[in-house]
């Protein structure tokens, strides 16, 4: 197991999930990224050491869910971030297993430290 | 007992020195140019140096000229620039500021205006807000550009875009001001634009700014006007400003200087005709104002010239502007009526400029006469007509504008002649329609009359501020040898009607 934190995030925008990635990877995180379904569940059936997820919901269509669901099964935490605060979008995540619901735009300060706390809290 | 006189002492004598020094750097203050004439006049000389300056106007109205004039003045001065920019592109820039004259060639422009790019690829982002992603981006060019170049003047177009950097507005607040003291400690002086808007107010900004210059346009004119300048005084009010293919200009309104040799050496200036003479004690004092006001075709313009013709017999230079006749139509009908004026033209002693209507603001005709007096060093102006004045310079204040330029004539010594027209040809008499009679010191009326059948011409003054006159009207009459002037009417009464009658002498006489 490395020292560092394995972080998934899975945006359908390119330059989102860029963003992404490089402020986790500043923060001192390493980063698996994913920007299509194929793409996170390739890496959900490989399971590399995973402690932390965040799922970019936009541009996704109702089988996200599913894998979110595995996420849970593998016990892994993680985070949606949803372009607009929407109680149907927020029920579907947490009985998906999210931890929260986050909504766009982040505050890149506010994300750092929810990250961490979840993460101070995994055994 | 002692003690306390020795401290009031020494401390009279460290105030003595703070007030020395105090005005010792109130003296040496140096000025940047801003590259514009006219607004260096306006602000006592130019900007003050490692100040923050604020430009602020509407969509068009010469900001970013403004920049280019500031910038290109501090390059021809051997300083370093820098122009960073955040909505035109770098090349965009460069090819109007071609195209307007300015070298800036030698300008660096740090261009952080969106590229195209972003506009095809779709790699816009939501994720973050625009203030987290692209101000630290931003930031860091600005101090490398800052630290490579270390420039004498930086010019941002605009700061208003920050404002869609800082999360709110006590953020951007922070931000400008602590951007403001990175580029002040570094000996800067910089000049900011702001797109001033109802929807983006930019108070906040002028509070923490040392100086601000506002840009207002309308279809008519463009004026600019200082409203803040730190540490300095400046030239309040409007100034007409003029946005040519070639850059900016700025016409100060003019304020006038109070004459130091008013009253104490009152020269006479003499007509050139007796008669005329006679009837002003002498003529007419250098540097008052003299309205010459009659019915159209009585010959006003006539004895204006008449006066030219006088002081260029005395090598002095006049100028006269013609706002309705024709230039040639004057200078014709000068040559038949024995006033050399082609003669007086080519000698420099004259100048006949005919102003278009419309063409000119008030305050830049008050410019054009400005220069005609302080680099022709011209001692006689000739404003030909006051009506022609105000029709060209429609929706302004005629009495205002007229009375300070004729109030700055004065206080540069030189003698100005109003020509003014008057309506009625006869009957109830009125010196001006225009209410301007109380600008002038001395009023000279002509008027039409009706004697024996016939129309007679007839003239007299009605108002001299520094000395008497004769009350009596005397006949006068345009010939091809000049004018000539008759003895005074005193066998007449009701002149000022139009239709005198002869006084019976012939009872006096039994």
């Amino acid at each position: 197991m490395s020292a560092q934190p394995t972080i998934l995030i899975v945006a359908y925008n390119p330059r989102n999930l860029e963003l992404l990635a490089q402020f986790l990877g500043e923060a001192g995180y390493q980063v698996r990224q994913a920007s299509g379904l194929e793409g996170f569940e390739q890496i959900l059936t490989t399971l590399p050491n995973l402690q932390f997820a965040l799922i970019d919901i936009s541009g996704f269509d109702q089988d996200i869910w599913e894998s979110c669901k595995q996420l849970q099964t593998a016990q892994i935490p993680f985070l949606v971030i949803s372009p607009y605060s929407s109680a149907v979008i927020e029920q579907q995540s947490l009985v998906s297993g999210a931890r929260s619901v986050l909504i766009k735009p982040l505050t890149s300060q506010k994300l750092l430290g929810l990250i961490n706390s979840l993460l101070a809290q995994q055994p | 007992m002692e003690r306390p006189y020795l401290l009031y002492g020494l401390l009279l004598i460290v105030l003595n020195i703070k007030i020395i020094k105090m005005s010792q750097t109130q003296v040496s203050q140096y000025r940047l140019s801003t590259g514009i004439r006219g607004m260096d006049q306006l602000l006592q000389g130019g900007l003050l140096p490692n100040q923050t300056y604020l430009v602020r106007g509407g969509p068009g109205s010469g900001k970013t000229t403004l920049g280019f004039h500031f910038l290109t003045a501090g390059q021809s001065n051997g300083e370093n620039t820098l122009f960073i920019t955040l909505v035109e592109t770098e090349q965009k820039l460069r090819h109007n500021a071609t195209g307007m004259g300015f070298d800036v060639e030698a300008i660096p422009i740090l261009d952080l205006s969106p590229n195209p790019e972003l506009f095809t690829q779709l790699h816009t982002y939501d994720i973050f807000s625009p203030a987290e992603v692209e101000r630290g981006p931003i930031t860091q060019q600005i101090i490398e550009q800052v630290e490579t170049i270390e420039p004498q003047r930086v010019f941002v177009d605009s700061i208003t875009q920050f404002r869609y950097l800082a999360p709110d507005s006590f953020q951007f607040r922070r931000q400008v001001n602590a951007f403001l003291e990175f580029l002040i400690a570094r000996n800067i002086t910089v000049l900011l634009s702001s797109e001033f808007a109802l929807q983006a107010p930019d108070e906040d900004l002028q509070f923490i700014i040392d100086g601000i210059i506002n840009l207002e346009s309308s279809p008519d004119e463009r004026s600019l006007n200082v409203s803040k300048f730190r540490g300095s005084e400046f030239t309040k009010g409007r100034h007409t400003m003029r946005l040519s293919a070639r850059g900016i200009e700025v016409f100060p309104k003019l304020i006038p200087q109070p004459y130091g040799a008013e009253l104490s050496s009152v020269e006479l200036i003499s007509s050139g005709i007796p008669e005329i003479d006679e009837l002003l004690e002498g003529g007419v004092e250098r540097g008052t104002i003299t309205l010459i006001t009659g019915p159209s075709g009585v010959g006003k313009t006539t004895l204006g010239m008449q006066f030219t013709k006088e002081a260029a017999g005395r090598g002095e230079r006049s100028v006269v502007y013609t706002f309705e006749e024709a230039r040639e139509t004057l200078l014709r009908r000068c040559e038949l009526i024995n006033i050399p004026v082609q003669a007086m033209i080519e000698r420099g002693t004259l100048s006949v400029v005919k102003l278009e209507p419309l063409a000119l603001t008030p305050d830049e005709f008050a410019n054009q006469v400005r220069l005609e007096v302080e680099e022709q060093g011209s001692n006689l102006i000739m404003i030909d007509s006051t009506s022609g004045y105000q029709l060209s310079f429609q929706k302004q204040e005629l009495t205002r504008n007229l009375h300070g330029l004729c109030k700055y004539l004065q206080s540069q010594g030189v003698t100005t002649l109003l020509i003014n027209e008057v309506e009625s040809i006869t009957g109830d008499f009125r010196a001006t329609e225009l209410g301007i009679s109380y600008i002038a010191d001395n009023i000279i009326f002509l008027r039409y009359l009706e004697y024996q059948g016939g129309i007679r011409k007839a003239i007299g003054v009605l108002k001299k501020r520094l000395s008497n006159f004769e009350k009596t009207m005397r006949e006068i009459e345009i010939t091809r040898y000049g004018i000539k002037v008759g003895n005074p009417l005193t066998q007449l009464r009701g002149i000022l009607t139009g239709t005198p009658e002869v006084i019976d002498n012939s009872l006096n006489n039994h």
